[in-house]
Parts: C-alpha cells; structure tokens; sequence
C-alpha cells in the first residue's frame, strides 16, 4: 500500500515542481517561524526553572506614593525581619553587577558581573559546587566563589580552592567553584560577600535605599502576612521618624508624602511577569515574546491555509484516481488515509527545511535577541514533534476528508473538473489569508510610523559628535575616606584639562547622568509639595554642550561662586509640579539641603522617548559631597572634521591617566540613547520583514487558487468569448470575486489590528493618533496586488484558444 | 446469484421528480452473461450502478449471494463490492499516474493481499490477458484494446462473483471491441457471472440473454441463439 501511495505522490511531485516547492517552502518558513518564536518562548520560560526554591523566594519590592517600583531597600529591614519565625532564611545583595579585572600570577581576566552577597546566597540560588564547598563559600570577607568558567580562563587546569587572587583593592581566597544549572536571574561570574562591611557604613543613614532583599519563606502562602509586616516596618522607621523630626502627626506624613506600598514578588514570576528590573540579569520582554509567539502562529496559519487550498483545488486533478480506488474496494478510510500520508511526507520536507532555514536564521535571530539560542534538548523535540503533528492533523484533514467524499459515480462519469464542490471551503480560507494579510500590512505600518515618530521626536537635547566615555579612575581613588573622595574629581578636572589642549576637541564636561538611563532619584520639597525627581549633578558647560535650552533665569556659571555650592536649575515639568509662577530665587530643598533656583531649561528627554519627561534638578557636581564618587562618565563634543584621529588622541589620554588598565570605552550620546528604544526598532524591522513573508505567501496562495479556479472556468470563458464578449468584460467577470474576497478578509481583520495596535501604543507616553490613512493605504496596497495577479492570470485565460474547450466534450 | 425485486430509483430535483427505475424485477444466476440494451435514459446505467453499489435504490429489493444490499452502510457496500464485484468501463478508468502494474495490483492492495502472493496473481493474469511485456508501462502508452484489457485484468485480478461491464467496447474501434467481447466471452466459458451494458446488438449477441429497457422499465427478455458461434474457433459450453 506505501508503495503505491509514495508512486502516486512521486508522480504529482514531478509534474507540479514549481508548486509543490512553494508549498513546502511556504509550510516550511511557517514552521521555521514557529520553531524561532518556540526557541525564544523556551529560553524565557527556562528562568530559573531549575530553581528548586523558586516558589518560596520573594523579592521585596517598594511602591512609592507615585507609582514608581524600586527594588532597592534600607538596611533597617535586616535586623526587624531576622526575628520573623515565617522566614527561613534573608539575603542582602548589593545592587547590580559591578565590573574590574581579577589577577592571579601574571594573569588577568576581565569581569563582568562581579555581585556583593551575604553568604545565604547559596540556600536561595543553588548552584551546583564543583570544587570547595557552599558552606565556607562566603565565609568572611576575604572568600570569594568563582563561576566554572572564569575559573577556567583564569586558572586553567590548576585547582582554584585556596588560591590567592587580586580583586578591586586587594586579595581574595577561592573557596568554592560553581555551576549555574540554568538560566538565571541572577548568573554572576564571582561572588563577594562584604555586605557586612556596606551595612556599618551605612548606620548613620539607615533609611538610604541601596540594597536588594530576598526572602525565603517557610510558607509561601503566609507572604501577604509577612507584606504587611514591612509595610508596617515601614510606617514605623520611615513615617514616624519623619513626623517626630518635623513635628508634625504621621497622617499628615502620609498626607503629604503617600503611603509605601510593599510587593513580595516570587523568583518564578521575575523574569516575565515582573513590574521592575529587579535581578541584576534584568527583565524578558513578556509583550514581545507574546508578539513573537503571535505573529508566528499566524503565519504558520497562514501556510497551512495556503496548503489546504492547494491540496483541495489539486485534489480536482485527482478525482478519477480516487474514483476507481473508490471502485476497486478503497474505502472512506484508506482514501483519507492516503491523503494525510502525502500531508505527512509533505510536512516532513516542510519540518526539514524549516530546521534549515532555523538553523541557517539563528545567528542572525540571536543578535536580534542579543541571545545565545540554540537548538537542543528533549522538550525542544517533542514540541516539534507536535507542530508537525498539528500541521499534519490540520493541513492534511481538511483535503484528505474533502477529497474522500466525491461521488464515485459523477468523478467517473467525467467533467468533475468544474465542480463547485469545496469551492466556499478555499474561498473562506482565502478570505482568511486575505485578512492575515491585511493585519500585516497595517500592522507594520502604524508600527513603522511610531517608531518612526520616536526617532524624529524632538528630544530637548543634541547628543550627535558627543562621546560619551566610561570614566573608570583606578580604585585607589576610591576606598579611602569621605574628604579624599575628591580625588575623583580632581581626576577629572585634569583630564577635562588635557582634553581642551586635543585638537578636535570641541567642549568636555561631566553630568552624572546617562542619557536614556537616569540620574539619582530622591524626593525633592517645595513647601508643600513633594516629588521624586531625577537629579542630575553636573559640571560646567553641560546643558550648554548638550544644547539644552535655558528658558527662565541662566545656566550654570562658573562666575558665580555660588553655583557651585547651592544653585539649582529645574525642569518645565518640575515647575509646574511646584505650582509656582516666578521660581527664580525661591528654594527647594534637596538631600536635606536648601538650593536656590537660578533658572528653568525646557524638557528634555531623559528616559527611553516612550516615557514621559521626568521632573528634574540639575546642580553643579561639587553642591553635594557624594556626587565625586559617582562621576561615571566624561561627555566630549567633537568638532566635526578628523573625528578618527582626536579619538585615537583621547584614547591614548585615557590609556595614561584615567586608568591604565581598564579598557577604553566610549560610545555617542545619541546612539547610546537610541538604544533604550531598541526593541522598538527591532520590532519595526521584525514586523517589515514578516510582512514581506506573509505577503509572500499569500499572494502564492491568491495566484495558485486564482490559477486554478480560471482553469475550471475555461469552458465557460469560451462560449461568452463565441458569443462576442470583450476582453474586458472578461476580465471583470473573472476578476470581480476576488475583489469581494479580498474586501471581505480586510473588514474582518479590521477590528483586530485597530485593538491590538492600540494596545501596543499604550506603551507610549508619546505616541502617534491612529490615523484612517494606514487602513486605506493598506485596503489599496492588498487590492492592488490582488488585481496584479487575479488579471495577469485571467488575462492569459482569454487568449488562449477557444476551439480547444469547446471541443472538449 | 442476483435477485431484484421492484426496484426503483428516483431522482428528484427541486422542480420535478424523474424515475430512472421503476418496479424492476430481474434474476441472475451463477454462469449467466446478461446484456442490457435500449436507448439512453431507459435506465440501463442506473441499473448497472446499483448492482455495482455505486448508486442505492430508492425502493425494493437487491440481493446480492442471498443478502440484502439496500439500506446498507458505505463501509459495508465498499466491503461487498471489494470482495464480489469487477468492473469493466467504457472509459477504462485506469490511473494514469500508475503503471500497468500497479493498475492490476490496486484491488488486491486494498483486499490486503501480502506483496508476495500479489505479485503472483498479477503476473498470472497478465499472461492470461496477454499484457505480460505492458507491464511496465503506463495506460497512456497503450492502444485502446490494450487498456481495456488491463482494466478486465483489474476487474478480474480478485475474483469476483460478478463483472459488470458498462459498454466495454464503446470507446474501441471494432477490430479492438471484438477482441474484448472474445475476451469476456471466454471468461463465462470458464464460468464467469457477467452484466454487462451496451448499445451494440453485435456486442449483445455475444451474451445468452439480452434485456430491453426503455423508460425504466425492462421491455423484453430474450434468449440469443448461439448464431455467432460461428466466428468463435472453439466451441461453447
């Protein structure tokens, strides 16, 4: 029976070449579209999965009055919480990554994501220990545990237990080598834990938000209890303390500043379902890998409708054959079983070559993901193995159940051929593939015109010829006490020094600021009025060299003393949250301290563009003594000719007296900005290049059904021709259905795109309306195309020789 | 072998209603070789279908080895069709994307015949017929005369109660047609059941009973004396 089966599919695949390829290849990239989305999906899903403790850590998360969710704590919540018999066990970590190099002998390493813990690191995030063991991990102060890799690029075959290396500011024990079994949250390279050291220099302010804190309760289902608990901590250290110190009732407190809002969020939902980047590995995008999934069901929706039309209108073709198997004692069973063989031989090219389009796509893909995909493991093969099982059961079922029920008696009598049998069956999918389209082609569009809308956005600065350079002074610098930080700055007046005397130079300064990323958030008190501000310290020459405009008052100056003690220049959107109309020279207060307003620069763009603009504060770095330490950045315009060679000049500055060590990196403000829209461009780009494939293979769809619904026609053709019918009129005869099918499949996918569009504009703050233009553009463009293929190929039908119908019968 | 009993087969469409069978009553026996005749539209293909179980009846009784065939189940019709029944067509029918061999071998496919015993009975029947050297080739690559002979090779290769063969000769040139009419000719010589369709009186006279229809109904039944014996070398029964 196989035999006979795989003669009969052998035959049609020789005398259909072209079509049976597009349809496999059509089949394939849907599939490979679906595997793409499926490798994404796994990855995200695969976020500490392998965490046995997944369910019982929590996250402590902070809501403040506006709305804002910080992940960073005070430390006063360490000694309150460790009494709490719900929790089993408290980790304090600090912050993000941090990055320097590591020494042993004569070998260095560059590390990334160097991460300060307490020792209770191991009990929430179980590493697999290869050498050393948990326990003394990150017993005192002086271990460290590496990651399996770095061990290796820095220790090679050598054992690491016990060595001696050099880490910031001065040496460390290897006491444990691990593995990370998955991905996770947080994946660092080495482990440090000085957290006891960070918590005494932090005594005097206990109320600074700067660590990260997880819990590992007894029960997870007590974490509303424990909640309330910090909420009332909170209200306790926070609400009270600042009511006794201003003398008013802690309601007034509330009144004024709003109530803290605590979220315990659990490690399983941090990576797709978390409202902040709480882990120091960040965020997936959940609306994106949503997106993805999508567009790739739809388009392998799209695929095995195309299949399904070309089966049913080629199954015509065949209906003699499965008349006289019908005959000769095929029954019902075989024949549709005969039908979904050659659906799974078909799938099963489609599968392989969608594994070859995936397999040749996945750098690329990676890229765009800025992941590191690839395809493995046994999950990954059983979900493909029910893809090719849905597409199999979906592509094959329609045509094999369609093509089994002709009747035996008229197939054989003949003239089956213009039978109208299964003609709403193709037509309705075509309206579907017309509605997919459609989706498409407005989808993209409105999606291009937003993204394209963010990059031309006015964003209140000029950040092009502006390097933007890390400014790592060595670690001597840092690490010594309070009064000597300054040498961080004195390092960078220098360098500003030796800067100005590049030729190509055209202006140097410092803000500790990124833009696109932040300044320091802290409340900011007018009178009565409070909000959390981003405050942006920074050096002369600043707003000017980033061509920020001044609209009330004057910038910062180097002629007034005061401007670098207690001058303050506000934002637009901070003076109208001040609700007042002349604020030069009134006070606001900042860090318990009185600035002076001096000026107002119009917003600009701080955050990512599809945010609102924050309010602001922008002071010179010297009013505040912390700010020293945390010039991250040295901002250099250049003047436009020569750029290679002044920045080889820079570097070489850099190489001598920034840090001789750390490499030198830079990149331009407006590139760097245009970054924290990324994902947008990619989804533009994602969305076009889709749109290009789903065209694709809905217009090979229109043309194969086109092609052969004229066929059956042909006879008919033929006698309005004798009969003195013009070409024309043919043409509208033959044409005028797929106009309906094609305005039919754009109302229905109307409603879809406008809501789902519209949903993905909320994201934002500044956005474009949805205009009626991309519908009628789009309404036009499928048209078009239609008629584009619909009359070449009924074109061709009306020269072609009439006797040759005529005669036929 | 078959027993009908007034059958009737109407087809209606919106408007009108057309009997193409009424109240027909016919018996065949094992070894009989039965020609229908008569106009088109008497009834004689609708006939021919319903004791091929292509077509049902509207009404009556069709027994086929003393079982009842109206009313039955397609499952059921596909079984007893498979196991009891060839067909012979004017048009051939073959798949013209098979070869020769492929073509014969399909009903034992679909009976389940291991590959072994089917290439067995695909050969011998080849021989029979005398398209032994066609095998390999494909329906489009023969004559006529040879085409309906792989189709009778088809219709026999199971061993069916009965063949049916509805005009076998009316797409063949006479020099082919006679050679078919030979061919079912010697099958009833060694006892095949045959009913076979046809306009041609020559074609009719082969067979030992001829039956006249007209409207639906059957006219007249004759006995053909063996006059045409004459033209065949051996002699029969």
């Amino acid at each position: 029976m196989l035999k006979n089966w795989i003669t009969i599919f052998l035959y049609h695949l020789k005398n259909n070449k072209l079509f049976a390829a597009l349809n496999v290849l059509g089949l394939a990239i849907g599939i490979a579209g679906l595997i793409f989305a499926l490798l994404y999906w796994n990855d995200e899903q695969s976020y500490n999965a392998w965490n046995p403790e997944k369910e019982k850590i929590f996250q402590v998360l902070v809501e403040m009055a506006d709305g804002k969710v910080l992940a960073n704590q005070p430390p006063i919540l360490k000694s309150l919480l460790e009494q709490d018999p719900e929790i089993e066990t408290i980790l304090f970590s600090k912050g993000d990554y941090v990055n320097d190099r590591i020494y042993y002998n004569e070998k260095s390493v560059e590390l990334d994501k160097i991460i300060n813990v307490q020792s209770t690191f191991f009990s929430f995030f179980p590493f697999k220990i290869i050498k050393g063991d948990a326990i003394s991990a990150l017993k005192d102060e002086t271990s460290i545990a590496i990651s399996e890799d770095i061990a290796k690029r820095v220790f090679g075959d050598e054992n690491p237990i016990g060595k001696q290396v050099k880490v910031f500011y001065g040496m460390f024990v290897v006491r444990a080598v691990y593995q990370i079994p998955g991905n996770s949250s947080i994946a660092p390279e080495l482990l440090i834990d000085r957290i006891g050291r960070d918590f005494d220099s932090n005594k005097v302010q206990r109320d600074i938000f700067n660590f990260k804190v997880f819990l590992k309760l007894k029960d997870p289902s007590k974490a509303e209890d424990i909640k309330k608990k910090i909420e009332q901590i909170y209200y306790n250290e926070l609400t009270l303390n600042n009511a006794k110190e201003q003398g008013i009732t802690p309601d007034e407190v509330i009144k004024r500043d709003g109530r803290i809002k605590i979220i315990l969020e659990p490690l399983s939902r941090a990576r797709l379902h978390s409202v902040v980047d709480g882990y120091p590995e960040g965020r997936g995008n959940y609306q994106f890998l949503l997106i993805m999934a999508g567009l790739s069901v739809l388009i392998l929706i799209l695929s095995i409708v195309n299949y399904v039309n070309m089966a049913t209108a080629n199954a015509i073709k065949r209906a003699k054959e499965v008349g006289v198997r019908k005959i000769v004692g095929a029954s019902r069973g075989n024949i549709i079983s005969q039908f979904i063989f050659e659906t799974i031989l078909m799938s099963s090219f489609s599968i392989l070559l969608g594994l070859v389009i995936v397999e040749l796509g996945l750098p690329y893909y990676n890229e765009f993901l800025e992941k590191e995909l690839i395809i493995k493991g046994s999950e990954f093969y059983l979900q493909l193995l029910v893809i090719f099982m849905i597409t199999v059961m979906v592509a094959g079922i329609f045509p094999a159940v369609y093509v089994s029920n002709f009747e035996t008696l008229k197939v054989l009598k003949g003239n089956f051929g213009r039978s109208k049998s299964g003609v709403w069956l193709r037509n309705g999918m075509l309206v579907l593939q017309f509605s997919i389209a459609t989706f498409f082609i407005i989808g993209s569009h409105i999606v291009y015109q937003q993204v394209n809308y963010l990059s031309n956005k006015d964003l209140g600065f000029k950040g092009d010829q502006v390097m933007s350079i890390t400014f790592t002074p060595p670690a001597s610098d840092y690490y010594q006490e309070a009064p000597l930080l300054q040498n961080i700055f004195n390092r960078y007046i220098t360098i500003k020094r030796e800067l100005s005397k590049i030729k190509g130079v055209e202006q140097a300064s410092t803000g500790i600021v990124k833009f696109g990323d932040g300044a320091m958030s802290s409340n900011v008190a007018y009178k009565e009025v409070n909000f959390q501000g981003q405050n942006m310290a920074v050096d002369f020459g600043m707003l000017d060299m980033m061509k920020i405009k001044v609209i009330k008052g004057r910038g910062l100056d180097e002629k007034f003393a005061s401007d670098t003690i207690n001058s303050v220049i506000i934002n637009e959107t901070a003076l109208k949250m001040m609700k007042e109309k002349n604020p030069l020279g009134k006070e606001i207060e900042l860090l318990g301290k009185k600035l002076k307003i001096v000026g107002v620069v119009k917003d600009f763009n701080l955050f990512s563009p599809e945010d609102q603009v924050p309010p602001m504060t922008i002071f010179h770095a010297t009013s505040f003594n912390m700010s020293y330490s945390a010039i991250r950045r040295v901002y250099v315009k250049l003047k436009g000719d020569d750029m290679e060679n002044t920045i080889a000049d820079i570097e070489k500055l850099w190489a001598s007296k920034v840090n001789t060590e750390y490499p030198f990196k830079y990149d331009f403000v407006d590139k760097e900005y245009a970054r924290t829209y990324e994902t947008y461009v990619k989804q533009k780009n994602l969305f076009s290049l889709l749109n290009i494939v789903v065209i694709g293979i809905a217009l090979f769809g229109l043309f194969a059904l086109a092609s052969y619904s004229i066929q059956s026609r042909m006879k008919e053709i033929a006698i309005r021709k004798t009969l003195g019918a013009e070409t024309n009129t043919l043409l509208k005869e033959l044409s005028k259905q797929y106009i309906l099918y094609c305005a039919i499949g754009f109302l229905i996918a109307l409603f879809p795109v406008y809501y789902l569009l519209n949903k993905w504009l909320e994201n934002f703050a500044f956005r474009i309306d949805m205009t009626v233009f991309p519908f009628i553009f789009g309404f036009i463009i499928l048209l078009i195309l239609t008629l584009v293929i619909v009359l070449s190929k009924a074109y061709q039908a009306t020269k072609t020789d009439v006797l040759k119908y005529l005669k036929y019968e | 072998m078959i027993q009908i009993k007034n059958l009737s087969r109407v087809f209606r469409t919106e408007e009108l209603e057309t009997k193409a069978l009424s109240e027909v009553s016919l018996t065949i026996n094992q070894g009989d070789f039965v020609s229908i005749m008569g106009p088109s539209g008497s009834g004689k293909s609708t006939l021919l279908n319903i004791v091929g179980l292509l077509d049902s009846a509207s009404n009556g009784s069709y027994q086929l080895l003393n079982q009842e065939m109206i009313g039955l189940k397609e499952k059921e019709k596909s079984k007893a069709r498979k196991e009891n029944i060839g067909f012979i067509f004017q048009n051939f029918n073959l798949i013209d994307e098979l070869s020769v061999y492929d073509n014969i071998e399909l009903p034992l496919i679909y009976n389940k015949v291991s590959s072994s015993v089917r290439k067995e009975k695909v050969l011998a029947i080849a021989d029979k017929l005398g398209i032994l050297h066609r095998l390999k080739h494909y329906p489009q690559q023969l004559s006529g005369g040879q085409q309906q002979r792989v189709a009778v090779a088809r219709a026999l290769i199971n061993d069916p109660k009965i063949i049916l063969a509805d005009e076998p000769t009316g797409n063949l040139d006479s020099k082919n047609g006679n050679e078919v009419m030979e061919l079912l000719t010697d099958l009833h010589a060694n006892g095949a059941t045959i009913l076979m369709v046809t306009h041609s009186d020559y074609d009719a006279s082969f067979s030992q009973k001829t039956i006249l229809m007209k409207d639906g109904m059957i006219l007249s039944e004759k006995v053909n004396n063996r006059n045409v014996d004459v033209l065949v070398t051996e002699s029969k029964n």
